[in-house]
């Protein structure tokens, strides 16, 4: 009798199961390693020198805190002294807007595509990293 | 219980823990290096991060899950560090059959194979095996120490298996049996 088809799926399907199974008797069957007679001896060796190295020195928040807030204080006044600065200037800006040429323009048009552009490009490198990360090769 | 004592201050007590731990951990090692020197060297390591972070073990999960855990988390750093094989597994040729007064050396030798073979999978293949046997095909417990759902770790032993299954298509079949089917194929050419 001629061997139809569905009798090569089947046996193709039983000698993959038996692969697997056989795949499965290998790899429980480890033989296990007993640990090196010094083994435990140098792990207690290396916890015992943890704990008696000194403790870490915290951070000193007390002296840093002055000049963090001496800092906080440089960059507010300069955002304060930029906000009043720059407020009334944008507010004639709202009600005279500037004349922009056509030149300039179409510059601003064409500074749009390769922004467009360089957006595209690194999305699709994202893309492609996201994927060959998600198949394992990295 | 020791870790009690040990998060008393009884650093001592500490030993107790490597002393019930140092196999399983050595050994989950070597199953990730195969190599017994830095096995050591990496359940070492384990073992003094496990000291350093017993206080944050929350008693959610059992003692041994905590361990493990931690564990497979030093095992894969030290390993992404400095990695094992630099064979990929195209590379990794099935043996071929030997005469019978060697099928057991050939038989030993094709498990050491299919063993190293294990090592040449990519990270995220090759962790689901290691530990699956490891927990001695526990799907549950690869997971819990991996720290990801069931079923993403059966997905990927699945796909393991079937790299591994592609790579060594006779596994089934015993040395004699490998021979017979060489010899019957010579047979055949020769008619």
């Amino acid at each position: 009798m001629k061997p139809t088809k569905h009798h090569e799926t089947n046996s193709g399907m039983q000698r993959t199961e038996a692969t697997i199974g056989a795949m499965d008797r290998i790899l429980a069957a480890e033989e296990e390693i007993v640990p090196s007679s010094g083994f435990a001896t140098a792990v207690m060796e290396r916890v015992c020198e943890e704990a008696a190295a000194p403790v870490p020195i915290p951070f000193p928040w007390k002296r840093v805190a002055p000049g963090l807030v001496l800092v906080a204080g440089v960059f507010g006044w300069g955002a304060r002294v930029a906000v009043r600065f720059a407020w009334p200037a944008l507010h004639e800006l709202a009600q005279n807007p500037p004349h922009i040429p056509v030149a300039a323009a179409l510059s601003l048009e064409e500074a749009g595509w390769v922004v467009l552009a360089l957006a595209v490009s690194l999305g699709s490198w994202m893309l492609s990293m996201r994927l060959v990360r998600r198949s394992g090769m990295m | 219980m020791e870790v009690e004592q040990v998060l008393a201050g009884d650093t001592e007590a500490f030993e107790g823990i490597v002393g019930r731990w140092q196999g399983p951990l050595v050994n989950m090692a070597w199953r990730y290096c195969r190599d017994r020197a830095r096995a050591e060297e990496m359940a070492q390591e384990a073992f003094v991060r496990a000291w350093r972070g017993l206080a944050g073990w929350r008693r959610e999960s059992s003692f041994s899950t905590w361990l493990f855990a931690l564990a497979a988390n030093v095992y894969r750093s030290e390993l992404k560090r400095f990695p094992t094989v630099d064979v990929p597994l195209e590379e990794i040729a099935e043996p071929a059959s030997a005469a019978n007064q060697y099928e057991e050396m050939a038989e030993h030798r094709r498990h050491e194979v299919l063993r190293r073979a294990v090592l040449a999978l990519p990270m995220r293949y090759r962790e689901p095996v290691v530990l699956y046997y490891f927990h001695e095909m526990d799907v549950g417990a690869a997971a819990r120490t991996m720290g990801l759902p069931e079923g993403t770790v059966k997905a990927r032993l699945a796909r393991a298996r079937e790299l591994l299954r592609k790579r060594f298509p006779h596994l089934n079949e015993s040395g004699a049996t490998r021979t017979n089917a060489v010899l019957r194929r010579g047979g055949e050419a020769l008619r």
